[in-house]
């Protein structure tokens, strides 16, 4: 059900117990991952949770502690000039150099990257309606982003990471953002790996999702497979977890009913369900919230900006 | 990469030549006005004679007494810590600028690799610092040079403003700067942290360790020699104790003097030139390292 063509070559990033540390404390730890080419990764996390510090060592901005980082098959740390040409990064609150034009920026890109796009650049610049001679101080902050986005798509690098991309922005310019990304990823096969704090930001438009909390991953794989293993199930409250059919993530018990997230196979389900027991599809929210909830540091979850309620 | 030095540099390579520009207008009004003063008290025609300067101090003393001023206090009281100030002005917002504002993730996410980013940049400023450096040494060599004919230019002052040295301690005043930008990832902590350990360095090397660079010659006063003034440097000495203009005396022995020969003035700035600029390259070579091993 995903976009990506599962027979391609090998996958865009993979990283193999992935850790770094700063001082005593891990930030990301253990952190094995596999995004397929083509795909349009989810990276959700709460504040904290270690998504910048594993985007950072994708693209070789952070040297990992331990384990090891490959984009398209080349190990992050032994070829960096490699991996530097493969990924266009936009980074979390959209660093520009203040006293440049956007003429400027654009020029530093083309003096930075062989395989720089200037046409493309300027053709973004002209739809979107951003003088090429405005100073970045100048620029709304939605500007800003679109003139970031742009820097990272005219080098032409087959992975996009975005970090946090639209956490600065007013709705409209979110949507306006992701639109852009969303079309050019379709235009030329990007993979992007793209991280937000706000879920529902990322309902609709990743086909893969990674689930990141405490350091640790929760949760990881192409979404409809990982909606399609997961249900809610509303059970007499006297059941107890050993019974129901499956892993239960999460449990809200109210006065007679529990509702509980599990991770079972369908058929599975299907066979053991016992009268009085309700099944709901999960929602994207309710899955990826039940899985930061279940963390060791469940208390950040709160911090994860939601637009509904995880139990009815 | 040029480019982009450029453009990132180009409001501080303007300062520095205001301030170049500044300092060549005040050289020439003051330095003309003392050409054509040194040529009308028939200085020139009397350091050509045989006894030198010995032979008219009047019209010594009136030239001091004119220019003595201009020359030695307004230069060296504000201008010992300028070639500081100019290299840490430039070299402290290299790297810190870049991670203060953020711009580091822009700038080393390119497809060129940070410790190559560094060097070019490093390269390209030192040049410019280089270029700095020398023309500010030749405004200040032109403007003094009828001062030094009769003052030389070993003494403390006078030494620290001519030859290789200037150059040498903008270039050290950079390295510090640019190492403790990356190190303390602010500008103005890291101009400060650079900048103390600089005037501390060079004021050890100019009063401890320039003295005994080599070593010093003695100078026995007899019927015949010794025939210059007794004590201090510069203006109020002409010519020094050893009669010979240049030299530079270090101090009273028993009998004569202790000094360093007029001739010794290049061997000298070789020495403290050299040894800045390995402060420097020190400096500079820990900074790419730095930023090379952060990926590896």
């Amino acid at each position: 059900m995903t976009q990506h063509d599962p027979g391609s070559d090998g996958p865009a990033l993979r990283t193999d117990r992935l850790g770094r540390r700063y001082g005593r404390a891990w930030a990301l730890r253990d952190c094995t991952l596999e995004v397929p080419a083509g795909a349009v990764a989810g990276l959700v996390g709460p504040n904290g949770a270690g998504k910048t510090t594993l985007l950072e060592m994708i693209i070789g901005l952070l040297r990992p502690t331990e384990g090891e980082v490959s984009v398209f098959g080349e190990t992050s740390r032994a070829r960096h000039v490699t991996t530097l040409a493969q990924v266009g990064y936009v980074a979390q609150d959209h660093p520009l150099y203040r006293d440049f034009s956007v003429a400027d920026m654009y020029h530093l890109g083309a003096a930075m990257n062989p395989g720089w796009d200037g046409k493309l650049a300027t053709a973004r610049m002209d739809a979107l309606g951003i003088p090429l001679k405005r100073k970045v101080k100048q620029l709304s902050g939605g500007q800003r982003a679109q003139v970031s986005l742009t820097m990272a798509l005219a080098k032409r690098a087959p992975l996009l990471v975005l970090d946090e991309p639209v956490s600065s922005l007013d709705p409209i310019a979110r949507q306006e953002f992701m639109r852009e990304v969303m079309a050019a990823a379709a235009d030329s096969g990007l993979t992007v790996i793209v991280s937000s704090h706000v879920v529902a930001e990322l309902e609709r438009l990743c086909d893969w999702l990674v689930v990141l909390a405490g350091g640790h991953v929760q949760l990881a794989g192409p979404t409809d497979d990982l909606m399609a293993a997961h249900c809610l199930l509303t059970v007499p409250r006297a059941a107890r977890d050993a019974e129901l059919p499956g892993r239960v993530i999460h449990r809200s018990d109210s006065d007679r009913h529990s509702a509980v997230l599990i991770r079972t196979d369908p058929a599975r389900l299907r066979a053991e369900a016992r009268a009085g027991w309700h099944v709901d599809p999960v929602g994207f929210e309710q899955l990826v919230l039940a899985y930061l909830q279940r963390s060791p540091s469940a208390a950040t979850a709160e911090e994860l900006v939601t637009s509904k309620a995880v139990t009815r | 990469m040029i480019w982009v030095s450029w453009r990132q540099h180009r409001s501080q390579a303007l300062g520095c030549l205001a301030v170049l520009a500044s300092l060549a207008v005040y050289a020439i009004m003051v330095g003309s006005s003392m050409r054509t003063a040194f040529g009308q008290d028939g200085l020139a025609a009397c350091l050509a004679g045989s006894k030198g300067a010995v032979a008219c101090p009047n019209a010594v003393s009136a030239f001091t007494n004119e220019f003595g001023s201009e020359v030695n206090i307004a230069f060296w009281s504000v201008a010992l810590i300028v070639p500081g100030l100019i290299g840490v002005l430039v070299g402290a917002p290299l790297i810190a600028r870049e991670l203060e504002y953020g711009t580091w993730r822009l700038a080393w996410s390119q497809s060129v690799p940070r410790a190559r980013w560094l060097a070019v940049k490093l390269a390209l400023v030192t040049g410019g610092l280089i270029i700095v450096g020398a023309v500010m040494t030749a405004v200040i060599t032109w403007y003094r040079a009828p001062m030094d004919r009769l003052t030389g230019h070993f003494q403390h002052n006078i030494y620290d403003f001519e030859g290789l040295v200037p150059t040498a301690y903008i270039l050290c005043a950079f390295g510090f700067a640019v190492l403790a930008g990356l190190l303390i990832r602010r500008s103005i902590p890291a101009m400060i942290a650079a900048f103390i350990p600089w005037l501390a360095i060079r004021l050890i090397i100019e009063f401890m360790l320039r003295p005994h660079f080599l070593a010093p010659l003695s100078l026995t006063c007899g019927p015949h020699n010794c025939s210059g003034s007794n004590g201090g440097y510069g203006i109020s000495a002409i010519p020094p104790a050893t009669g010979h203009i240049g030299d530079w005396v270090l101090g009273q022995t028993g009998s004569g003097f202790l000094y360093q020969p007029a001739d010794r003035f290049w061997i000298f700035q070789s020495i403290e030139a050299g040894t800045f600029v390995a402060l420097t390259a020190a400096a500079l070579g820990t900074a790419i390292w730095l930023l090379h091993r952060r990926t590896a």
